[in-house]
């Protein structure tokens, strides 16, 4: 299995690193105007809209910087959010995640290149 | 040891019966034998090997190598910092190597052995058969697993594990959930091989029981249907609570019998999935320390039936169990006997919370949260439902004026289990403290309302 083991993890499993606390003062990617300068395209910015409600973030969808990791340090996501985006994302896009994807983990890297293996996949 | 301990075989199965089934096929008792002879001749003759394999086959390969050998298997769960660090107390374990499989990466410092592409160690799918030689006898008391949970000061704390106290859980587990040899089951389990709950049930229970394992992907929705769709019937899906709400969700179907473990599993959860899945939904009551305790089908039975040979028993203030080859344990959940022998569960220790199958300390997260430099007072804020929402997550509340969400986050991240990471860090000028020091949970809440 893969390189999706760190996915694969489910809820006992431990998650794929951590989970972030989005900084108040100073929410990831926000320039100092105060303008969100994160360049997400139209694709990436309804995905991050998509996964903020799904996984009820605290962070807001346009503070998330596209090249950033979603698990781990980054945005700081987990294997049981994981499965919620799952979910989410085949409600919204109508396909499904598969772990045998061997380049899940590329896939999973950040929310562009989520957003590219969605806009590559979705029937809808 | 004891010189009269007795030996319980590696395997008990017919040589031909399956006993894992990758995509790739199915593999027999004799080849998995031979795949694990074969790894053992390899292995870095350390006293204990840290098993990291992701890989449910390679996993179990590596677990039985370990075992031939008389080394005992080191089993943290994936949460390593960098190099694998913090999985288990290194220092600790100096003569310790690793076992990896295809993904994984060596941890620093550590001599490490690759298990062969999908494991097949002896040959690979069209290897040699097996030599139809006797089945290892392993005594009860040879040290087989440390298993590490996470403690209350951020240090993982080892529990060990005899051969004989996992293969008789793992054997009792055969005939209380009335596995068949004429009609082998197929399970298809979600939860990880480090896990206790995932080594007894997805590892070791088609080692003596008549069911096959199987060892493919089986996390997001989409791949469970194709597992539960490639194994013949009867299938039993060995999962949790949330895992399995995510199933009904997607609309995962067929026909299968369900195991949870973890977390309580919900009345209308378990009716929605006997409804959607025509199988009977059971639940495994059990602890890192002890394994597996007791079951009960969860629409049927109120009470729960200890495994053959345990004995569950109320104390003062908490519960225990007892078990043949290991000492008796204390249980961070609060029972009450029932009739029949069996028990009531009543809720866990005040102190204690779960996610994720982890455990945790409440007292021990909250002294953590208050070590962090620049924070001269913390508590965590948990809700009710933290073992049941996946959404739901820790908050933390701190008075630490010159310090960042992000700076305290940073800090317990490697002091505390991911799982447990909070998901908002609050600040705020004081917590409301009554005269005696305590933090009424109701203070704490209406001031995290108020905090927005």
């Amino acid at each position: 299995m893969s390189k999706t083991n760190n996915l694969a993890a489910a809820d006992v499993a431990e998650p794929m690193n951590a989970m972030a606390v989005p900084d108040r003062q100073s929410p990831q990617g926000q320039s100092p105007d105060g303008q969100s300068g994160n360049g997400q395209s139209a694709a990436e910015r309804a995905l991050a809209e998509l996964i903020v409600a799904a996984l009820q973030l605290e962070v807001p969808a346009d503070a998330i910087v596209p090249d950033a990791p979603l698990f781990g340090k980054g945005l700081g996501l987990d294997s049981i959010d994981a499965l919620e985006m799952a979910l989410a994302i085949s409600r919204t896009y109508g396909f499904e995640l598969r772990s045998d994807d061997e380049r899940n983990h590329q896939i999973f890297a950040s929310l562009r290149s989520l957003a590219a293996h969605i806009e590559a996949n979705r029937t809808r | 040891m004891r010189w009269d301990a007795p030996a319980i075989p590696l395997v008990e199965r017919p040589p031909d019966a399956v006993l894992f089934r990758r995509p790739s096929g199915p593999v027999t008792a004799a080849a998995f034998l031979a795949d694990a002879h074969a790894l053992a001749a390899r292995l870095v003759p350390a006293r204990h090997v840290l098993n990291l394999c992701h890989d449910r086959y390679a996993f179990a390969v590596a677990f039985a190598a370990a075992l031939l050998r008389g080394q005992v298997s080191l089993l943290a769960s994936d949460r390593a910092g960098p190099g694998g660090a913090g999985l288990y107390p290194e220092t600790a374990y100096p003569d310790t190597a690793a076992v990896i499989d295809a993904e994984a990466e060596a941890p620093r410092g550590l001599a490490s052995v690759r298990v062969a592409p999908t494991g097949r160690e002896a040959g690979g799918e069209a290897g040699r058969p097996a030599a139809a030689g006797p089945t290892p006898l392993l005594r009860s008391d040879q040290p087989a697993a440390i298993v590490f949970t996470s403690g209350s000061t951020g240090v993982p704390v080892a529990h060990r594990k005899s051969w004989g106290a996992i293969a008789t859980r793992s054997m009792a587990a055969g005939a209380c959930f009335g596995f068949a040899q004429a009609n082998p089951a197929s399970i298809v389990g979600t939860v990880p091989p480090q896990h206790m709950y995932g080594l007894e049930t997805t590892v070791l229970l088609p080692w003596h029981a008549a069911v096959s394992s199987w060892c493919g992907p089986a996390f997001f929705p989409a791949d469970v249907q194709a597992a539960l769709d490639a194994v013949p019937a009867p299938r039993v899906l060995v999962t949790t609570p949330l895992q399995m709400a995510a199933l009904l969700q997607a609309g995962v179907g067929g026909r299968h019998d369900v195991i949870s473990a973890t977390a309580p599993l919900d009345a209308a959860l378990a009716a929605a999935a006997e409804a959607a899945w025509g199988g009977a939904v059971c639940e495994i009551f059990g602890a890192t320390e002890a394994g597996s305790i007791a079951h009960r089908r969860t629409l049927a039975d109120a009470a729960w039936r200890p495994y053959p040979g345990l004995s569950v028993t109320a104390s003062d203030g908490g519960a225990s169990v007892a078990a043949p080859h290991a000492a008796s344990v204390d249980l961070a959940d609060l029972i009450e006997p029932a009739p029949d022998g069996g028990f009531r569960l009543l809720g866990r220790r005040a102190d204690i919370i779960k996610r994720g199958g982890r455990r945790a300390s409440l007292e021990g997260l909250n002294r953590i949260l208050a070590a962090v430099e620049g924070v001269a007072d913390g508590a965590f804020v948990v809700p009710e439902d933290l073992d049941r929402r996946s959404t739901a997550r820790l908050t933390a509340v701190v008075v630490a004026p010159g310090r960042s969400a992000a700076a305290i986050l940073a800090e317990l991240r490697g002091r505390i289990d991911p799982v447990f990471l909070p998901r908002r860090v609050v600040h705020v000028e004081a917590l409301p403290r009554n005269t005696l020091g305590k933090l009424p949970r109701a203070a704490l809440l209406a001031l995290l309302d108020a905090a927005g």
